[in-house]
């Protein structure tokens, strides 16, 4: 038996073994161990461990204070535990985020993270083995299974990790970083050793010294690996399984404040627990800022360094301070462009980051919450911001007109005042009922509601729904106006209501949430495809179609305007569509505030649906409009520029079956 | 430095004006009500001339019941106190009647500087400040864009007429009546409205009217919207001519 494995470990071809016994044959390899281990031995591997444990312990610890002394989470709630318990199957154990947002690295990150899983036991049995406490011997018939399995990882991780180091350190994206990290290098070479010291035990004969010294080499590369892990962003390894699983509920859900002195995040106090453990799981691979669209266009704002300053912040300052987390309000120290009001106004929220992350870091919420603490306490100063918000508070609409604008609009549209008779409620929004587009997207849509036959009304007097207030972070204005909305639809006795806007869509069903149940509310996309069957199919055309961030990744919906879409031509798909949608600049209140620096984020896109040659540019949100109205008058050639509505309502007969009902 | 800003509550720029039954009011039923423009720029400097110079601001507002609202958000913008002069009469009463209403609650004040805007969005008559002042006994400037504290009192920006501005030099106490867009105005936060709510506001009641108004309002009505062409004949020359007299004397533009 000695001789068979000899020889069977002495050679990596199973072919040429064909005499060389029964395990041989069946092509097993058997993995050598060290047959002795002195006293001495065993004295310093203990010594080892116990130094690796020590300074694992001596930085994870205080990390862990300070995730546990940050501010409570107060609505958190760990069921329902089937989302929880999917989240953490698809996006831990199946990696598939990782995977599926950057196919090749993710793939080769993976494989690293199952090999990790596989050598789980491995490991254990390793380091027991030098304790002479070994449990899987490497003859037996589950030490030879398990053994050989891992080998197989192991050849994974190992190619993998090669691939992973050509890429940080030779093809070198910019999204990792500006410069090196050193650290990934030594780590790459930890992983690669112990890898290779596994696989190298096959291959030497057991009892001798190369079989020690593998046995060492694999045991010091683990015993270095682990101290530093809590030291490098490799503590993802240890966070992000459980950063993953205690996500907050929904998709950019805002949080709500807490007491008389909650403004949002204004200093360290205000850093809730879950900020806490996420900004420590941060991994930096940078996939937040390469789908930025304020980073990717010259902006101060880049999502990864917003995280990267809170944790700074949270080690040098800690997690109870009072002192202001901006860099504006923060004279004492060197102004850090990464954590500042310039950089947060720059947010457009549209979620790429949010919905990129792979260790479940909520950007949106934190970004949101840093402008509510500069809003909420008056110290943030912008002379858009600030005559948007006195036209919310003085006209109830973010453009600052009249509201008898409104009135003569609907007049003149012969649009029925909602008296609970009809089916729905049509909401306006500041867009449809004062922008000259998007009075003609609601003009269109309400045609195709009478083509329908669907009864509806609007109601008698509307104000903004908020949402520009609630991502620039002003809780008094917003609340004001999902207070005194919800009153009016209530007062109306709604029950059902359509908008042709994806932000007053999410900000009604959603952030209203805080002051009361709003009605039932979809998107016109939504109707439209609901009774797409009786709408006229069109040909000819292509349409190149732009999903709006607050209809794609805030709410999901990605057939329905595609179903509208295809029903007026043939649909087609720019580079970055569906959940990788770039936005178009507007969201985030942004709209409304001064001209941008660098490029113009929606003339990167209206050049990006331009490129396709489709003839129209089918959007289905008024403020993506409005933006590409203006966008398209710079780029080579200018495309159709219709809303679903208006695509699929010319094509309706001028006068609807039956008449104005 | 104790600044006292007196502001005036009225209906919102774009509500819809119903003129009342008797002709003599608008209706107040369904109205939004509001600060009055000019007082929101009284106001705004009050804060910024604390803001530089510490002190207090002291809010003062008459009418009915609903003028507390306009005086918590005065309060939330930064105010330190607010005084109420709660009287339901004061469309009956005349400039002075109301003058005298608010100097009676600001003399009791005693302050270094008194604030108000030039006018009202609502009557427009641009009184109520210079009445004031002199009730108080104290020196004014009306239509101010800028106020600057001096070793000697104030440096003020007038605005005079054609894009014209004069600055003067006067001492303290004074009464200013403020012009609008001097200032950016602030817009009120979370923490404003939270801290508001431990702020004093004194209710007091105005003292009955002393006599009777010297002037009173006859009749409100909406502006007429009125279209009227006149074809002007004749020769070139003489259409001309008569283009420049209507200009000159009817239209007044040039």
């Amino acid at each position: 038996m000695r001789v068979a494995m000899l020889h069977c470990g002495g050679a990596t071809a199973i072919g040429f073994l064909g005499r060389a016994g029964d395990a041989c044959l069946l092509g097993t390899l058997i993995l050598a161990e060290p047959e002795h281990f002195s006293g001495t031995e065993i004295t310093l591997l203990l010594l080892a461990m116990l130094a690796s444990a020590g300074l694992f312990l001596q930085r994870l610890w205080p990390i862990l204070q300070t995730i546990h002394h940050a501010q409570p989470e107060q609505d958190f709630h760990l069921r329902p535990l089937g989302r929880r318990t999917a989240a953490f199957v698809w996006e831990v154990l199946l990696q598939g985020k990782v995977i599926r947002q950057r196919p090749l690295p993710g793939l080769a990150h993976a494989f690293v993270f199952w090999g990790f899983l596989a050598f789980a036991l491995v490991s254990l049995n390793h380091v027991a083995t030098g304790l002479r406490l070994g449990f899987l011997p490497p003859q037996s018939w589950a030490g030879r299974f398990y053994f050989d399995f891992a080998a197989v990882w192991a050849l994974l991780v190992a190619v993998s990790i090669v691939g992973l180091f050509v890429r940080r350190f030779f093809v070198r994206p910019i999204w990792l970083g500006e410069h090196l990290s050193y650290e990934s290098g030594v780590i790459a070479g930890l992983i690669f050793l112990l890898m290779v010291s596994y696989l190298g035990a096959f291959a030497v004969a057991p009892g001798g010294s190369a079989v020690k010294l593998l046995w060492w080499s694999h045991t010091a590369a683990l015993l270095v690996f682990l101290p530093l892990i809590p030291h490098t962003k490799h503590l993802h390894l240890v966070l992000s399984p459980l950063t993953v699983f205690l996500k907050r509920d929904s998709f950019a859900q805002i949080p709500r404040l807490h007491g008389d002195e909650d403004f949002g995040l204004v200093a360290g106090k205000d850093v809730t627990q879950l900020i806490a453990l996420q900004t420590y799981s941060c991994v930096e691979c940078g996939r937040c800022t390469e789908h930025c669209p304020a980073a990717t266009t010259g902006k101060v704002l880049n999502p990864k360094e917003v995280v990267l300053g809170l944790r700074s912040y949270l080690n040098t300052v800690g997690p109870a301070s009072e002192v202001p987390l901006l860099a504006e309000a923060r004279p004492d120290t060197a102004y850090a462009p990464t954590l500042s009001m310039e950089a947060v106004f720059g947010c457009t929220t549209c979620g790429s980051c949010e919905f990129q992350c792979p260790v479940g870091i909520q950007h949106v919420p934190v970004i949101v919450g840093l402008r509510r603490g500069a809003v909420n306490t008056g110290t943030w100063e912008d002379d858009y911001g600030t005559k948007l918000f006195l036209a919310l508070e003085k006209h109830g609409n973010a453009l600052g007109l009249s509201a008898a604008e409104r009135d003569k609009f609907v007049t003149k549209q012969g649009f029925p005042i909602f008296d609970g008779t009809q089916e729905y409620c049509l909401w306006l929004g500041c867009m449809g009922g004062y922008d000259p587009k998007g009075r003609e997207i609601i003009a269109d849509f309400a045609r195709v509601m009478h083509f329908l036959g669907t009864s509806f009304g609007v109601l008698k007097k509307e104000r903004c729904t908020g949402d520009p207030a609630r991502r620039l972070g002003n809780d008094l204005l917003f609340g004001t106006l999902a207070d005194s909305g919800l009153k009016s639809l209530e007062a109306a006795k709604v029950q059902k209501i359509v908008a042709i806007c994806p932000h007053c869509v999410r900000t009604i069903a959603e952030d209203w949430r805080e002051y009361g149940i709003a009605p039932q509310i979809e998107h016109h996309s939504e109707f439209m495809a609901r009774h797409r069957d009786r709408l006229p199919q069109q040909q000819g055309q292509s349409i190149v179609y732009h999903d709006p961030c607050y209809l794609g990744r805030y709410r999901e919906q990605y057939d329905a305007p595609r179903q509208v879409v295809q029903q007026a031509g043939a649909l087609v798909e720019a580079p970055r569509h569906r959940e990788r949608s770039f936005c178009c600049g507007a969201g985030g209140g942004l709209a409304f505030l001064g001209e941008e620096h660098g490029e113009r984020v929606s003339h990167v896109r209206a050049q990006e649906l331009v490129a396709t040659g489709a003839d129209v540019v089918g959007t289905a949100c008024p403020f993506c409009n409005t933006m590409f109205r203006d966008a398209l008058h710079e780029t080579e050639r200018q495309p159709q520029l219709l809303d679903i509505a208006q695509l699929t309502a010319r094509a309706l007969p001028s006068q609807p079956p039956g008449g104005e009902p | 430095m104790k600044i006292v800003v007196a502001v005036k509550q009225v209906p919102e720029r774009d509500a819809a004006i119903r003129v009342g039954a008797d002709g003599r009011w608008i209706e107040e039923e369904d109205l939004s009500y509001t600060i009055n423009e000019p007082d929101a720029y009284a106001l705004e400097e009050a804060l910024q001339l604390k803001e530089k110079h510490g002190g207090e601001v002291v809010v003062v507002g008459a009418g009915p019941e609903r003028v507390t609202s306009t005086l918590r958000e005065a309060l939330a913008k930064g105010a330190d106190r607010a005084i109420h002069v709660e009287a339901v009469d004061l469309g009956e009463r005349d400039t002075l009647g109301v003058a005298q209403v608010l100097a009676d609650a600001i003399a009791a004040e005693a302050p270094d500087l008194v604030l108000t805007g030039l006018q009202s969005d609502d009557l427009g008559l641009g009184q109520t400040g210079v009445v004031m002042a002199e009730l108080l006994g104290l020196p004014h400037a009306t239509i101010i864009m800028q106020v600057e504290v001096t070793a000697s009192g104030l440096r003020v920006k007038q605005e005079l007429e054609d894009g014209w501005f004069q600055h003067v030099e006067m001492p303290l106490p004074a009464l200013l009546t403020m012009q609008s867009g001097g200032n950016k105005l602030r817009y009120a936060t979370l923490m404003g409205i939270k801290k508001a709510k431990a702020k004093e506001l004194k209710t007091e009641t105005a003292a009955a009217a002393a006599a009777s108004p010297s002037a009173r309002l006859e009749r409100v009505y909406l502006p007429q919207r009125q279209k009227h062409t006149e074809m002007l004949t004749g020769s070139p020359a003489e259409v001309a001519a008569k283009l420049v007299q209507i200009l000159k004397n009817d239209v007044r533009v040039l």
